[in-house]
């Protein structure tokens, strides 16, 4: 039994139950604490991972269901050590709060930058219907986006 | 001497880590050999507690340790001592914790839950404030008389937890005046959730007698005290870290979790921890309380305010907890902004049957100031002034009285006002309106206050040239403690601020503080934190002069050196300095000290306060533009702009990021943030498909002005600039809404079928029954001073 899960593009192989949501065995097994399962409900976004390289939320994803997929995570998204364009852009224009939707809000950013290397501002904003911030007001988050675009 | 500015606009030491995934919240903390916890609750919202048994559960399988109201015999509340950690025999609210497991997996403890044994009688419940009211109403605590007070000088009695008054002035007589308009207004408010992303989470464990809490809290103290008050042990035997916190907005503001997580810890030896549910915290978040205002105003035509008085009923819900606090500050919000001849008000923490309430970012001063600021339009339209005119006439300003009798210091209002008329008038011209939608706007004002009190600082010079800040202040998000504490330290020894650490809070390491809340984190601990790292320069500037062979008074702390003034690059290093120090008498280290001087109120004017006059004011003006659509009821706002009294700006990139952030929740309670009780008494939106938050396609830019150069007794000049950017979001929606509508908008928040209503002349007035038409004949005692003890 058990199924396997590249993660990060690391492969691994885990005993639990099937069903369990991804980001449980994320957090508890793999000790990737970066996706927060806030809502579980699949409404906030601050559980996304990148599966295949398309967002999604973890809390809503059977684990075993993401065998012979690659998932990524926040953890995974720059080399060590390192931050990509949106989490330099991000830190830069002073967006981060209390930080608990950012590993989302991160994720989200990353596949709108790599595919929409030309979005607007609506489109920044319509990138993040899915992932709630209750800090920030999004506005920063949104200068941020406009930065990174701008600096890529 | 401070060289603050040097380091504005510091950036967060935490933002990349917090980006990477990397930070490791309260709720990402696994110990080896930790138990999961889960609490049983009350699924009726009153009744009596037939029958509890644990037995069953206590042989499932993995479970290691449940524990019931016989575990903490303790009672803890503000004011009154009204509240166990576990019903006791008495259900009070729907979602009541009856008892708490811990096992070895979370699904092990939830099943246990399932396998206690639980009988219990249903009892008439209260679920409004106008049935905890009416004669004969059941009442929620039928042993209120004998609950241990707290503080004393408050009338209380039945279904009424906690009165306070404020009487200055003839209000009578200025009623009574040939040459007043009166006009009245009533208002109703519902609940609003925090929503913070980080549930309330701890984990306890139990080491050497002692118990170590590990928790997401704004008030590490509070737990410590209340945690041990309610488990019956001393104090001094209870620890609190606190991680870094994932929203707090004042739900975390009071003892939560954290007790459950500690019996269990000492009951089963091993480490507990306890992650409230999404749905429990919808359930049974302390939310910011539902209320009902009458106001009432004798206004000269021309313009000037003789006379007010106030009814304002807030639903505490089961327990007291912070409403009997926020009783107070009635006083100076609904009471506030404005000059007022004579003033007479009684605020009312009323008991339900519901889960409790508790405090929320500017807390009632949120829908006191939406009360007042209707108010004040409904008067202007009266006496046919122009609003805004009649609120420049009438600002509170330099030597005016407050409610209480206090005497404010400086212009700061009215100036706020021509700055906001500078903003608005510099805007481009809105495009041409011919979409149909109905186009209105807004000014409102609003008076809050930072939450002084105690906190303790130490600062440790270490000889490499840096220093470490130890304080039981914590990060919730606003940055406070990763940006102005470092400044604040860094610009007094003339380091960099990279080079302050700043320890996380512990309260074995660090002397008490009141808590991260109430825009105080700059102003007292920084305060604190401003007098040991005083201390520690006065220190190195006495060896240094030795070194240096100049007097301490020549010298300057910049760019890490110690040197002579005006010769840059003379002396020596911090770094250089400190070492020495450190060999001739040992390390360097400074302690700092700080709480609210206390501003004095006019004596008789107060009754049942906490506090009688406010040591720091913060006043805001915002300004909002909006569209109603006539065919949905749906409220678009335009535009929104917020001058705002800072006191001094440490660090102004960060107060602007408060100032979105907090405007946008404001916004939220505005338009759709909604929260209501089903006829079960239990909260009818359990997540986030039912409570709508904004989103980032809800929310427009916020223009800011940042008003410097009111007084203040914070450090360097500041006042606190977190919690006050909600504060009148509120008041400028509903105003706007009420000019674009031409309708008397009574009610928040204004979502599309409420504002359709109004439109189609469906909403019925309000009318607020429960509260008596004579002003006296809503207090249970006459309004009497009574000597504090």
């Amino acid at each position: 039994m058990g199924f396997n899960l590249t993660v990060n593009g690391d492969r691994l192989t885990s005993a639990a139950d099937p069903a369990t949501p991804l980001v449980d065995i994320l957090r508890e097994e793999m000790h990737l604490t970066g996706a927060k399962p806030v809502c579980r409900e699949g409404f906030c976004g601050a559980c996304l991972v990148l599966l295949d390289g398309e967002p999604t939320p973890s809390c809503l994803l059977p684990a075993a269901l993401a065998d012979g997929r690659e998932i990524r995570t926040v953890e995974g998204l720059a080399p060590q050590g390192t931050l990509n364009c949106i989490q330099a852009a991000l830190e830069d224009s002073d967006a981060v709060q209390c930080g608990m939707c950012f590993p989302g809000m991160v994720v989200s950013l990353t596949h709108l930058l790599t595919t929409r290397p030309d979005a607007t501002r609506d489109d920044i904003l319509m990138a993040l219907t899915g992932n709630i911030c209750r800090c920030t007001g999004y506005e920063r988050i949104v200068e941020a986006t406009l930065l990174a675009l701008a600096t890529a | 001497m401070s060289d603050v500015s040097a380091t504005m606009d510091l950036r967060r030491r935490d933002a990349a880590d917090k980006l990477r995934g990397r930070t490791r919240y309260t709720i990402d903390r696994y110990l080896p050999g930790m138990l999961h916890a889960a609490v049983l609750r009350a699924t009726a919202p009153a009744g009596r507690i037939i029958r509890l048994d644990t037995s069953r559960a206590a042989r499932m399988p993995g479970v290691r340790a449940i524990v019931t109201a016989a575990d903490a015999p303790g009672m803890i509340g503000i004011g009154i001592a009204d509240h166990p950690l576990f019903a006791r025999d008495v259900i009070r609210y729907d979602g009541e914790p009856l008892a708490a497991v811990a096992a070895a997996t979370l699904a092990q403890a939830q099943a246990a839950l399932a396998a206690i044994d639980v009988e219990i009688e249903p009892f008439p419940a209260v679920l409004t404030m106008a049935d905890a009211l009416a004669s004969g109403a059941p009442l929620v605590h039928p042993d209120w008389r004998s609950y241990e007070v707290l503080l004393e000088g408050s009338a209380r009695g039945g279904n009424v937890a906690w009165e306070a008054t404020v009487v200055r002035g003839d209000v009578d007589a200025a009623f009574a005046r040939p040459d007043v308009e009166i006009v009245e207004s009533c208002f109703r408010v519902g609940r609003q959730n925090h929503v913070a992303f980080e549930p309330r989470a701890v984990v306890a464990s139990y080491e050497d007698g002692r118990f170590h809490i590990e928790t997401s809290t704004q008030v590490p103290w509070s737990v410590r005290n209340a945690t041990a008050r309610l488990l019956g042990v001393p104090a001094s035997q209870v620890r609190v870290t606190v991680p870094p916190v994932g929203g707090g907005f004042g739900l975390k503001f009071d003892l939560a979790v954290e007790p459950f997580a500690a019996l269990l810890a000492r009951a089963s030896g091993r480490p507990v921890r306890l992650v409230n549910s999404r749905e429990e915290e919808m359930l049974t978040c302390l939310f910011r309380e539902n209320a009902d205002i009458r106001i009432r105003s004798a206004v000269t035509r021309a313009g000037d305010i003789v006379g007010r008085e106030a009814v304002v009923l807030m639903d505490c819900g089961a327990y007291g907890g912070e409403q009997i606090f926020l009783t107070t500050m009635t006083a100076h919000t609904l009471g506030g902004n404005y000059r007022l001849g004579s003033v007479r008000m009684v605020s009312r923490a009323v008991y339900t049957n519901t889960a409790p309430n508790g405090a929320f970012r500017c807390c009632n001063g949120v829908y006191n100031t939406f009360a007042l600021e209707r108010h004040t339009d409904e008067i202007a339209a009266r006496i046919g002034m122009d609003p805004l005119a009649f609120r420049r006439r009438n600002v509170l300003g330099d030597k005016d009285l407050g409610a209480t009798g206090q005497v404010f210091e400086g212009d700061v209002l009215g100036p706020m006002l021509e700055r906001m008329d500078t903003l608005r008038d510099a805007a481009a011209p809105p495009p041409a309106r011919t979409d149909g939608r109905l186009y209105g706007r807004a000014t409102t004002v609003g008076t809050w206050f930072v939450f002084v009190g105690p906190s303790a600082a130490t600062v440790n010079m270490n000889a490499d040239g840096t220093a470490t800040l130890v304080t039981s202040g914590v990060e919730i998000g606003s940055g406070s403690m990763m940006q102005s504490l470092p400044q604040i330290v860094a610009s007094t020894l003339g380091i960099a601020p990279e080079h302050v650490i700043v320890r996380a809070a512990d309260t074995d390491a660090a002397g008490y503080d009141v808590g991260v809340g109430g825009g105080r984190t700059t102003v007292s601990l920084g305060a604190a934190s401003l007098s040991a790292a005083q201390e520690v320069r006065t220190k190195l500037l006495k060896v240094a002069s030795e070194m240096i062979e100049a007097a301490p008074d020549d010298l300057v702390m910049r760019d890490g050196r110690i040197e002579i003034a005006g010769a840059p690059g003379s002396g020596r290093t911090v770094a250089e300095v400190a070492t020495r120090a450190q060999a001739l008498a040992g390390p360097v280290s400074g302690t700092g000290a700080f709480t609210g001087a206390g501003v004095p109120a006019m004596p008789g004017c107060v009754a049942g306060h906490f506090i009688d006059a406010i040591d720091i004011p913060v006043f805001a003006v915002h300004d909002c533009e909006v569209a109603v659509d006539p065919e949905t009821g749906h409220v678009e706002v335009l535009s929104y702009r917020v001058v705002q009294d800072v006191g001094r700006a440490l660090n102004p990139r960060a107060i602007h990021g408060q100032i979105q952030g907090g405007v946008v929740q404001g916004l939220g309670y505005a338009l759709h943030e909604e929260v209501t009780i089903g006829s079960n008494g239990r909260v009818c939106q359990s997540g986030f498909e039912t409570y709508r938050v904004p989103l980032a396609l809800d929310v427009v830019p916020v223009e800011i002005d940042l008003y410097e150069g009111a007084p203040s007794i914070g450090p360097l000049g500041t006042k606190g600039a977190g919690e006050v950017p909600i504060l009148n979001v509120g008041a400028a929606v509903a105003c706007a809404v009420a000019n674009a509508t031409g309708k008397c908008v009574q009610a928040l928040p204004l979502t599309p079928p409420r504002v359709l209503e109004l439109l189609l002349d469906r909403m019925q007035d309000l009318t607020l029954p429960h509260i008596a038409d004579a002003w006296t004949d809503n207090l249970t005692r006459s309004h009497q001073t009574a000597p504090k003890t």
